[in-house]
């Protein structure tokens, strides 16, 4: 009794829950009493002791044999039980609005305080709030990017470069029946900045959660037991061993309230890994989508039903009627398997399909593309978040929306754990310690996030210097692959020369790229090396509009890369970096959406006395090669020199 | 022990927050059968979305079904309960409207041909759609009911599933740990298999304990588990043991009317096994189809008997109201009583009774088991 006591005290000292919150804690405890009395009698039954005994206290010796000593085993998995849990709970964020108010959880992923959190978690607070460790410490914290639609958040703590992490899991191995447990916030118990611990079993995997009202949307979600309830929303879901392996965000309640009946979901933590980078740009993202829809048909087969001609798998030969085999590494029997494994990825990227036309088994990779405009996720955000963009603590007017928390969320059901930020004149008087970490801008949550990670991708070119200026132009030449047809590219600041044998084309440094591209030429190689070279020269801001997107896979080679969009003029470059290195691996051209842009992979790179200077270079379209160019030559010549027209030029 | 206590009460009892309106359900089974009525609109979804079509149909091509002979008798838990999940089935019938779920859970027994599971309203249905942990579809028809145990038999032709032992003497005991198998909430779609729950046995006590607070047909022994078992659409799961044997059958969604407390529980199996055997012994069957009609039968207005309309091609034999005097009303019969057997054999409808009374003599008397509020109550009726 003493617990349910405690339970109502600190729910009602901290939350000040709204919606009843004296009835439902009462309720509580009144309840605590009652069903003790009534569990307690049903239990005497049970061991055959007559009611009328009254309610005494169970003696666990009366109900099963006393054993004089527990197993070894059994000990030593207890032991590592309660270590993992250590650990775990030292990583484990409470999310709580500037004014203390309201709650959710998170889980700290990186040393410089990075958390993953839930979207519907950080939105009532706005861009800022604060974040409690279980150091008993509260951090400041800003948001940076947000994900609307797959209901995650990043929000950075500050004050520390030695947050304790997470240790990140492999989702993809959580199988039913695993152990598992969550840690979190739930009811905003965690005023002592303890985090709350539930364990439980894995009941199911690849979940597909349909949208409950709002475009949050779960797929391949893992299902648990463990008590996840509101306030544990945006926590960490741990395997047995400690490791993050989701992030919880959702239960099914249905008629019997808003508390746990024995089934969550959490977000796998390989979707949110593959968004991770994403979220740091500060951007607000979009979920992807395929370009086509699917039926199945009785026989099981996942069928093509419509498809856009414009998308990219449209272009990588796929129609209606042919059938879907495989997305990504995982097979496709239905069509909730092949939602499930597109929610998992960010548009832009590509993921790899297997299909099977009237003729033939086709491997391809198709890049996925944005599932809402631009104009749509700007609504959803305004919807779903109270946020006044330059006053830390929000609008207390604004409706606590609450519905992203429950798969059946019910109206007039009291609002519990983060329901509760609303607080009338809770202005804090002081000076916003983080107001130089937030800064507006139109398809960006914060878009302050998005320049810290040019800074670091430009910081990795460290030997700018070194580039001479670009009054000289810059002649690489070289070889086709397998051939003896020579290749030079002329670089200056006014034009471009590409010479493939004997013929050179001549293109204007700035603009009509359009064309050549669109028209798959070869002379887009120009177009990259100019794109290399600037961004060496004076970096991707002052080429022109850069945006840290996040990072993403590259066809045919392990890992995922910084990826920068820069607008130049009419086409967009977009240049994928190692993300140690900063050395360039690709860039892609692209004119518009609806066609394929020009791949110009780095293969192998040199250097040059302190520059980087292209070996090896890849032209492609689609996921055809077109061309391979080995260079043997770079070297700096006065610009005038050449102004070429159509004329023969190979040396 | 102690502390198991309050971690309970935290678990079952706060679910006293469902003081608001129940909540209809808002969807349907994503993979549900075309003739589930489905209160779904993600069905018309965008069709250029593709994350808005629907699946209609999640067969495999291949149907990967475990061929060993060894009732699981495994101790690693992944591997026991991904097997155990092989023998529980998703079935889908009738409802859908409020409150009352169209989804349900279903135990495949025996040799892979029968489906044990809940007798509800699910199950007013031509043919019960079940569908199995790898997403075939198989149609089966209702072998029997036991409306004591609220126990329903399932025949489907092949499913090639391993079916469960019904072990009577598997008795479930206290403290012991347990596992739900259920289709609760109808989460699993398609070849998702169902989802599994631990819990600890709390008890093993007869559901008349607090007489009145419960409505249930059902009055026997249950096993009581400490973890939210019972949810929407796990009624006719499994409950297993950690050697992998079905210890009990999940019941019904049930609530103390007074306290508000919702009640986790299974049919203990020694309860199950003999309904099972009561069911295929013809005890409580539908009319076999060989009774011949006779020349001068019963006939309901002669009885006195009103009905409810036959609406639906299942329409309960609901009475709606009993002529005074009539042969009904001196019988006992009263109007809102649902009629269950006639003689021992089940009447599934309203175009089932007339079927069963035209075998019977006008002039002979006939046994009939009716349903009034929740009590199940024997009448004879003499002409």
């Amino acid at each position: 009794m003493e617990k349910s006591i405690k339970t109502s005290i600190v729910c009602n000292a901290s939350a000040k829950c709204r919606g009843g919150p004296l009835g439902f804690q009462l309720a509580i405890a009144w309840l605590l009493v009652f069903s003790s009395l009534v569990l307690e009698c049903t239990r005497s039954r049970a061991i055959g002791q007559s009611p009328g005994e009254g309610p005494t206290q169970i003696q666990p010796a009366q109900l099963q044999p006393a054993q004089p000593e527990p197993a070894a085993e059994v000990l030593e998995a207890q032991k590592q039980r309660i270590e993992a849990m250590r650990v775990a709970a030292q990583a484990t964020v409470g999310v709580f609005g500037v004014d203390g108010q309201g709650g959710g959880s998170g889980v700290c992923i990186t040393p410089d305080g990075y958390v993953l959190t839930n979207f519907h978690v950080s939105s009532p607070f706005g861009h800022r709030m604060r974040c409690g460790l279980n150091d008993g410490k509260m951090y400041e914290a800003v948001v940076a990017g947000i994900d609307p639609t797959g209901d995650l958040a990043v929000i950075k703590m500050f004050g520390r470069d030695d947050f304790p992490v997470a240790k990140i899991g492999n989702s993809d191995r959580v199988r039913v029946g695993q152990w598992c447990f969550a840690a979190g916030n739930p009811f905003v118990l965690a005023t002592n900045l303890q985090p709350t611990v539930t364990y439980g079993l894995i009941s199911g995997v690849r979940r597909y959660q349909y949208p409950a009202g709002t475009i949050l949307e779960y797929s391949d979600c893992i299902q648990t037991d463990a008590a996840i309830n509101p306030g544990n929303s945006g926590g960490p879901l741990f395997n047995a061993q400690g490791e993050l392996i989701g992030i919880n965000g959702r239960c099914s309640f249905e008629k019997r309230g808003r508390v746990n009946v024995g089934v969550g979901y959490a977000i796998s933590i390989r979707q949110a890994m593959n968004f991770f980078w994403h979220l740091r740009s500060g951007r607000v993202l979009d979920h992807a989508t395929l370009g086509f829809t699917v039926a199945t048909d009785t026989k099981g087969k996942v069928t093509v039903s419509n498809i856009l001609e414009s998308s990219d798998a449209y272009r990588r030969g796929l129609r209606y009627g042919d059938e879907i085999l495989r997305l990504d590494d995982r097979q496709i029997g239905t069509t909730n398997q092949l939602k499930n494994v597109t929610g998992i990825f960010p548009p832009q990227w590509r993921v790899a399909l297997r299909f099977r036309n009237d003729t033939d088994t086709v491997d391809t990779a198709i890049r996925l593309q944005n599932l809402h405009l631009p104009i749509e996720l700007e609504e959803i955000v305004k919807g779903e978040s109270s946020e006044e963009p330059k006053a830390p603590p929000k609008s207390p007017q604004e409706e606590p929306e609450e519905k992203p928390d429950a798969e059946e969320p019910g109206p007039g059901t009291p609002p519990q754990g983060k329901g509760v930020r609303k607080k009338e004149g809770a202005l804090p008087k002081e000076k916003d310690a983080l107001a130089d970490r937030y800064e507006t801008k139109r398809g960006f949550s914060n878009y302050y996030f998005n320049r810290v990670e040019l800074d670091r991708i430009v910081g990795l070119q460290k030997p700018r210097n070194q580039w001479p200026k670009s009054e000289e132009a810059w002649v690489l030449a070289g070889t086709v692959v397998g051939e003896t047809t020579n290749v030079q590219i002329r670089v200056t600041d006014s034009s471009l020369g590409f010479t493939l044998g004997d013929k050179t084309e001549a293109v204007d440094a700035k603009r009509g790229w359009t064309p050549w591209i669109q028209q798959q030429s070869l002379v887009p190689l120009a177009f990259a090396i100019r794109t290399w070279q600037q961004w060496h020269e004076s970096g991707p801001r002052r080429m022109g509009e850069a945006i840290y997107i996040g990072r993403s896979p590259l066809v045919g080679r392990a890992g995922l890369f910084d990826t920068t969009r820069i607008t130049l003029g009419e086409v967009d470059a977009v240049v994928y970096t190692a993300p140690e290195t900063g050395t360039i691996q690709c860039i892609e051209l692209f004119t518009d959406n609806q066609s394929d842009p020009a791949e110009i992979y780095f293969e192998k790179v040199q250097q040059n006395n302190g520059k980087e200077i292209p070996e090896r270079i890849r032209l492609a379209y689609g996921l055809e090669t077109r061309l391979v160019v080995d260079v043997v030559r770079s070297e700096w010549e006065p610009a005038t020199v050449i102004e070429s027209g159509k004329e023969k030029g190979g040396d | 022990m102690k502390l198991c206590v309050p971690i309970f009460l935290v678990v079952t009892v706060a679910v006293f927050l469902a003081n608001g309106p129940t909540q209809s359900l808002a969807r349907g089974p994503i993979d549900a059968c075309e003739e589930v009525e489905l209160a779904s609109p993600l069905r018309d979804a965008d069709p250029l979305n593709n994350n808005a079509a629907i699946d209609l149909d999640g067969a495999l091509d291949t149907a990967p079904i475990a061929d060993t002979k060894v009732p699981l008798e495994e101790t690693d838990l992944e591997e026991l309960l991904g097997r155990a999940e092989r023998s529980v089935v998703k079935l889908y019938g009738a409802g859908g409207a409020r409150g009352l779920e169209s989804y349900q859970s279903g135990v495949v027994i025996g040799d892979g041909s029968l489906i044990l599971t809940s007798w509800s309203t699910v199950l007013d249905v031509d043919k019960v759609r079940v569908v199995t942990f790898d997403g075939r579809r198989l149609d089966a028809e209702i072998a029997g009911v036991d409306p004591q145990c609220e126990l329903a038999l399932l025949r489907v032709p092949d499913s090639g599933l391993l079916g469960f032992e019904l072990d009577p003497q598997n008795i479930a005991k206290i403290g012991q740990r347990v596992f739900a198998i259920t289709n609760l909430f109808g989460i699993a779609a398609g070849n998702e298999a169902c989802s599994s729950q631990k819990g600890v046995v709390m008890a093993m006590s007869p559901l008349t304990t607090r007489k009145g607070a419960m409505k249930t047909l059902y009055q026997g022994r249950v096993i009581v588990v400490d973890v939210m078992t019972n949810n929407p659409g796990a009624t006719g799961g499994a409950l297993i043991d950690l050697s992998g044997r079905l210890v009990g059958i999940v019941g019904k969604e049930l609530r103390d009317e007074q306290a508000g407390i919702w009640l986790n529980y299974a049919l203990p199996m020694d309860v199950v096994k003999n309904s099972v055997d009561r069911i295929l012994s013809g005890q409580a069957n539908v009319a076999a189809a060989n009774t011949q009609a006779v020349p001068q039968p019963h006939r309901l207005n002669d009885l006195g008997i009103a009905l409810i309309p036959d609406v639906i091609p299942k329409t309960p034999a609901f009475i709606d109201w009993i002529r005074e005097d009539s042969i009904a009303a001196r019988s006992g019969l009263k109007s809102n009583d649902l009629i269950l057997l006639v003689n021992d054999s089940r009447v599934d409808s309203r175009k089932g009774l007339e079927r069963i009374l035209s075998t019977i003599n006008r002039g002979d008397s006939f046994a009939v088991l009716v349903q009034r509020g929740q009590e199940l109550i024997k009448i004879q009726v003499r002409p």
